[in-house]
């Protein structure tokens, strides 16, 4: 499944591009983001689908570099980590990549800051 | 919110596969939450599909690190949208809009994405413009329509107006003035698509091994830190 004709389609006027990431399930992270967000236009998950693409490809990119500059061809959670401290605009990611908890876990990632330490006994 | 709601909805809105196999590691056990691991996160399928966009094809991925950013997707969403909800907020407004989110992004130090973010809407809102007028058989306009009464102000977008139809969502505008404006009108048929519009296989290798560092060259820090969002606009 090719997706590099979606967005030139999209360029010379045919169907809009099947956006990569779905629209309701980032809607669905939007809403639990915080008891108060209430309602959200149709297009700001739109403009999160395209936003979410870039900000993989930019980590995927600063922390496929950490990889290459140890001699790796696979890319790592150490790998993503160091690019994470590197970089000033995902700071906000230290906490979550930093601490011992993998996917899968419900709680919510500052949940599991503050309760690592009883998790891990 | 409540995060021991079972969410049984069908989460593959807009062509991604959704619910793809991300229980697969095991650390469930003794969770007293039973939200759906697939509704936290992006589809794993999705997200390796636009990392690879700019790996080697030599190049593996780890499934920790799959896993990590996929976590990291999730969190991303949350963090613009918290601070996108507190404008809403001091604003008095309801509805998160676009232009909040992409105001979000500026303010958190995302600003590089927020110039091919407004491409892309601009585009988007231009292409659901002309397939709503199509529908309706009413003549095209392409140009900047008389100012609209809206929340923010002027409202920049085309598709506001143009065919008089009342607009369901709030107002929204880009805080682009009007000669940015013409710029990517302009040059909206030039450059379009970021990564996806790579047509082969040769054009990304090209791409990516300036990023992660040609072994003739040297060093290519510089590439990686203004990391080119535009790179196939040129």
């Amino acid at each position: 499944m090719r997706q590099a004709g979606i967005y030139s389609g999209m360029m010379w006027g045919k169907k809009p591009c099947p956006h990569s990431l779905p629209l309701s399930r980032i809607k669905k992270i939007m809403k639990k983001s915080g008891e108060d967000v209430k309602m959200i236009s149709c297009e700001a998950p739109l403009v999160f689908a395209k936003a979410c693409e870039l900000f993989i490809q930019q980590l995927t990119v600063r922390s496929y570099k950490v990889s290459v500059q140890a001699n790796k061809r696979t890319l790592q959670k150490d790998d993503i980590i160091t690019a994470v401290k590197a970089t000033d605009v995902f700071d906000f990611l230290m906490d979550m990549v930093s601490s011992a908890s993998v996917a899968g876990d419900c709680m919510k990632p500052t949940r599991e800051r503050t309760y690592g330490f009883m998790l891990k006994e | 919110m409540n995060p021991c709601s079972n969410n049984n909805s069908g989460g593959g809105g807009g062509g991604g596969g959704g619910g793809s196999a991300n229980n697969d590691n095991g650390s469930g056990a003794g969770n007293q939450c039973t939200v759906r691991e697939q509704d936290r996160f992006m589809p794993i399928a999705n997200v390796i599909r636009i990392m690879r966009k700019v790996l080697p094809t030599h190049a593996k991925i780890s499934d920790d690190a799959k896993e990590t950013i996929q976590e990291c997707v999730s969190e991303y969403i949350s963090f613009i949208t918290s601070e996108a909800n507190e404008r809403c907020q001091r604003e008095q407004r309801k509805t998160i809009t676009a232009e909040d989110v992409l105001w979000a992004m500026s303010k958190l130090g995302f600003d590089d994405y927020v110039e091919p973010l407004s491409v892309y809407l601009q585009r988007y809102r231009e292409h659901e413009g002309d397939h709503r007028g199509s529908i309706r058989g009413e003549p095209i306009q392409l140009k900047r329509p008389a100012a609209v009464a809206s929340e923010g102000g002027v409202d920049h977008s085309p598709a506001v107006g143009v065919y008089g139809l009342p607009q369901l969502q709030a107002a929204y505008h880009f805080p682009a003035t009007e000669p940015h404006h013409h710029h990517h009108q302009q040059q909206q048929h030039q450059h379009f698509g970021f990564y996806g519009a790579s047509a082969t296989g040769g054009e990304m290798g090209g791409y990516y091994m300036g990023v992660y560092g040609d072994p003739e060259t040297g060093s290519s820090q510089e590439l990686v830190d203004n990391f080119d969002l535009y790179a196939h606009y040129k």
